[in-house]
């Protein structure tokens, strides 16, 4: 489907069965459907344009009862090579509090749907794991923490009281396993990685089950951040206090998502944002990708035991950091954005301090990576380890330079533009090779061209205002806003509320769509290989977890559910 | 604690426990070993397991589910030792203080401890939203008895002045209200 | 060959770690530091406290004072505070050295002394408050600013007629 134009995008969903479609902002469509009719539109929307023309971005819950009317589902599909998001909106049955679940169509879904299950409790039915993804196994049933009639500072130790159980105890690692296999029951035995194993800096959980060396599978049991950021954001916060919280989801790429959640409140109400700002954001969201990516090619190269590489890596991005702290005023939490503009100017002299260190970097970065490239134990260590074919990435729906390490040329500041991108060219790193190995090279290539964006930036940038006047925002409009972090696509969906507030605000980070392939990847790998494999997607798991979890009530043990793992992919 | 003779007789050994933080605080803690800052040089040093630590460099706002593996963290760390609360998250429950599924930084753990008869360690808070690495060290120094503490509680209180009736040359109120109702309705004096 | 090539660019690469902490740290112009209450411009409005989103600014009315209380503790130094004050009363310092053994120590209070109103006699708004409002009415209503908002719409709707004799 080659950039299809509107009409013909119009057309086919209301043959496939929308009951309306139109447009909320530019790049999006908002296509209403009945949920008798979900199946049938997302299975013709995959026949027109097959598994690689629509990726599944996120679904939203939302619980629109105090609205007068049921549950709604969101699901956003993103149509890269049409320049569109899709806003698939669903009403539930009102009987039921139920919607089809489209994860056998779109096995992408599958985690999105499970959080909307979790936290509002709306069934999906016919989902192929409907369990507990973001709340613990035992949390107590019909407690939904998104719903309207949940006060978000009710702590869990008062939901607790006098249930006799410590909220403290903690959870028993089931150390054995059985998995049925054709030849019967076989018993495994389990090597729990976290949650403060020295690889990992997070506290997450993942449990690989080897037999030797070999693992057989993994599963990734995480989601230990969750910090209840959807319901304090509909609860306490106001518009321009969410940019702060949204950039503290994470402490890496907080200023991508402070970008996108205002780039969602401003589309969805029409904010024409002053064409200054909006070169300064993407000024910034580039000098992120930079830090983020000496970062992790310092992490990188200290799990495959090479600890100069980090210190090198550290050194150089240093130069980044402090540069940062004489643009925004810290080294991270740039605190820059507010619905409509940016808080900061960067003058000339700014400018010139950014110049000077890009030179540097430039000229270190690139030394120092040719320098690593030519020692073998490095390319051994990377080379056709990890594998994620092309189609898995695409079933799977991974994002950013995982995805284009397996050769899917998707990059969202050229697909649906946005801050100033839509005023370069952005030139997008793609490999084929889908290893560790294709990843070091995407991300290496992605340095470069960030360096190169800069200075086109700042060459470019126009004289002007750096916020938007008069300020205003009508009551349920609905806003997708998406932005190129590190990672890959991170989308915020908003529905506004009108005046202050926000009725609904769902954070997807690129790393949830990319933590879901890491069973794929280590499967049949050595033990060993285990760190370098999840490295290599960058994980972010606290752009992961930002919805809320709650501790477990009782001891029981969860029954394993290895069967649903193993018949994936 | 701080200023008086150190109670480590080697260098400090640092475990990092992150209870559910962004990681800005956490990529902060990393950096301090970097070439830049390189706090090894004071005799810091980051281990692996909190048998081995002297201070724990603790990050994030305890969620509930990290709770259990924290405390057990905690407990794990033998005497003597030093918590260095690390950000707006540890010392006051950053941003999502009163979110329910947030215990709210380490007083409020500490509360937990205490109810199972744990005591408190003592604590140096650092904060920041993330504080800077050497605001990290200078915490981390100050835990060893090596700095001085410059920040210190701050209060104001205003003079009650004399009399706080209507000063003099203001009208009686009754003529002043019905002045103002008056061009109020009328629209003029 | 890479191993070399890295060992000698180390070898011949300047010191670049900084001598911190025996030699000060410099944070440039704009940076975002410690934040502190001025005592003497703040008026106890309370509008730093509504912007602030981790509520590390709080305002609460004690024994006839109105205590705004700044728990730096918990604050996330981003400035909305000192880009909202009207009068310039809370800035952002370059300072970072913040650390403290005591969560008590990371307080600032600001105790401004609370006006009573001239009829029912109970405290409403700060002094510096009513004086500034004050400052600001004409002549013949200057004395309105010192009534309570309460007194002050009973009054009205009293003179007004509104309210049944």
């Amino acid at each position: 489907m080659r950039r299809a134009s509107e009409y013909d995008l119009k057309l086919l969903l209301k043959s496939l069965g929308a009951e309306e479609v139109s447009e909320p902002h530019e790049g999006a469509l908002l296509v209403r459907v009945n949920w008798r009719r979900l199946p049938g539109l997302i299975q013709g929307l995959l026949r027109e344009v097959g598994l690689e023309g629509v990726r599944h971005s996120t679904c939203v819950g939302i619980d629109a009862r105090p609205l007068n009317s049921s549950f709604k589902v969101l699901h956003i599909l993103a149509l890269d090579a049409a320049r569109k998001y899709l806003i698939i909106e669903v009403e539930a049955r009102r009987d039921r509090a139920s919607v089809p679940s489209i994860t056998p169509l779109m096995p992408a879904a599958n985690w999105a749907e499970r959080e909307a299950m979790d936290l509002l409790g709306i069934r999906f039915e016919g989902h192929p794991e409907p369990y507990r993804l973001i709340l613990p196994d035992d949390w107590p049933e019909g407690i939904y923490p998104l719903r309207k009639d949940f006060p978000y500072n009710r702590k869990l130790s008062q939901l607790l009281k006098g249930s006799g159980r410590l909220s403290n105890e903690p959870r028993s690692f089931s150390a054995n396993y059985l998995v049925r296999q054709e030849e019967g029951w076989v018993k495994y035995a389990a090597v729990p990685f976290g949650p403060y194993h020295p690889a990992l800096h997070e506290p997450e959980y993942f449990e690989v089950l080897v037999e030797g060396e070999r693992v057989i599978d993994a599963r990734y049991r995480g989601f230990f951040v969750h910090r209840g950021m959807e319901k304090l954001a509909e609860s306490r916060m106001t518009v321009n206090q969410i940019p702060f919280l949204a950039e503290r989801i994470c402490g890496i790429c907080g200023y991508t998502h402070a970008c996108a959640y205002c780039q969602a409140v401003e589309a969805a109400a029409g904010i024409d944002v002053p064409e200054r700002a909006l070169y300064i954001r993407s000024i910034l969201l580039e000098i992120e990708r930079l830090h983020s990516h000496l970062l992790w090619f310092g992490v990188a190269y200290h799990v495959l035991g090479f600890d100069t590489g980090f210190m090198a890596m550290w050194r150089i991005r240093e130069d980044v950091m402090r540069v940062a702290e004489a643009l925004t005023g810290n080294r991270k939490t740039y605190g820059m954005n507010l619905v409509g503009g940016v808080r900061r100017d960067i003058d000339v002299k700014k400018a010139a301090l950014v110049l000077r260190m890009l030179d540097r970097v430039e000229r270190e970065f690139k030394e120092f990576y040719s320098h690593t490239l030519a020692m073998g134990e490095v390319v051994e260590r990377v080379k056709g380890v990890g594998v994620l074919t092309r189609e898995d990435a695409a079933k799977l729906g991974a994002v950013g330079p995982h995805a284009r390490a397996s050769g899917l040329s998707i990059d969202v500041r050229v697909d649906h533009p946005y801050a100033a991108y839509g005023f370069v060219d952005v030139n997008v790193a793609v490999q084929d090779s889908c290893d560790v190995l294709a990843r070091i090279v995407v991300r290496y290539e992605e340095v470069l061209e960030s360096i190169r964006l800069i200075r086109e930036f700042l060459t470019n940038m126009p004289e002007g205002e750096l916020m938007a006047e008069d300020v205003e925002i009508p009551p349920l409009r609905v806003g997708v806003g998406a932005t190129e972090a590190p990672r890959g696509e991170d989308v915020h969906v908003v529905v506004t509320s009108g005046g202050n507030k926000v009725y609904r605000w769902r954070p997807r980070a690129p790393s949830y769509m990319n933590l879901a392939t890491v069973p794929t990847m280590l499967r049949g790998e050595r033990l060993a290989n285990v760190p370098i494999i999840i490295a290599s997607i960058d994980p972010c798991f606290s752009c992961t977890d930002h919805v809320l979890v709650v501790d477990a009530r009782t001891g029981a043990k969860r029954v394993l559910r290895l069967g649903a793992l193993l018949k994936r992919g | 604690m701080a200023g008086s003779k150190p109670w480590f007789f080697r260098s400090t050994w640092v475990f990092h426990l992150n209870s559910g933080s962004c990681n800005g605080c956490d990529i902060e803690v990393l950096n301090m070993f970097a070439p830049t800052q390189d706090v090894e040089r004071l005799g810091v040093k980051l281990v692996g397991s909190p048998l081995h630590a002297d201070v724990v460099v603790f990050t994030g706002p305890v969620t509930y589910q990290a709770l259990p593996y924290v405390v057990e963290a905690l407990k794990a760390v033998p005497e003597p030792k030093a918590v260095v609360a690390c950000g707006s998250c540890a010392c006051g429950g950053g941003i999502w203080h009163d979110s329910y599924n947030v215990v709210g930084g380490v007083n409020a753990l500490y509360e937990i401890l205490e109810s199972q008869g744990i005591p408190k360690p003592t604590t140096i808070y650092v904060p920041g939203c993330p504080p800077k690495p050497e605001a990290i060290m200078y915490g981390v120094l100050l835990a060893r008895g090596l700095a001085e503490q410059r920040q210190r509680r701050e209060v104001f209180v205003e003079e009650v002045p004399e009399g706080l009736a209507i000063p003099e040359g203001v009208e009686g109120l009754e003529e002043v209200v019905a002045k103002a109702v008056k061009a109020f309705r009328y629209g003029g004096r | 060959m890479g191993r070399l090539s890295i060992l000698a660019e180390g070898l011949s690469k300047h010191v670049v770690t900084e001598k911190y902490p025996y030699e000060p740290v410099e944070v440039p112009e704009g940076f975002r530091g410690k934040p502190r209450i001025d005592p003497s411009r703040c008026v106890g409005c309370g509008a730093c406290v509504n912007a602030c989103p981790p509520n590390a600014l709080s305002i609460a009315d004690e024994g006839g004072y109105r205590v705004l209380k700044l728990f730096i503790g918990r604050c996330i130094f981003c400035g909305r505070c000192e880009e909202v004050c009207p009068f310039q009363a809370i800035k952002l310092s370059k300072e970072f050295e913040l650390a403290a053994t005591d969560v008590g120590d990371l307080t600032q209070e600001v105790r401004l002394v609370m006006a009573k109103c001239a009829v029912c006699g109970e405290p409403y708004a700060t002094l510096r408050e009513v004086r500034k409002v004050a400052e600001a009415l004409p002549d013949g209503l200057r004395a309105l600013a010192y009534v309570c908002p309460r007194c002050r719409e009973l009054m009205t709707s009293h003179y007004a007629g509104f309210a049944r004799r």
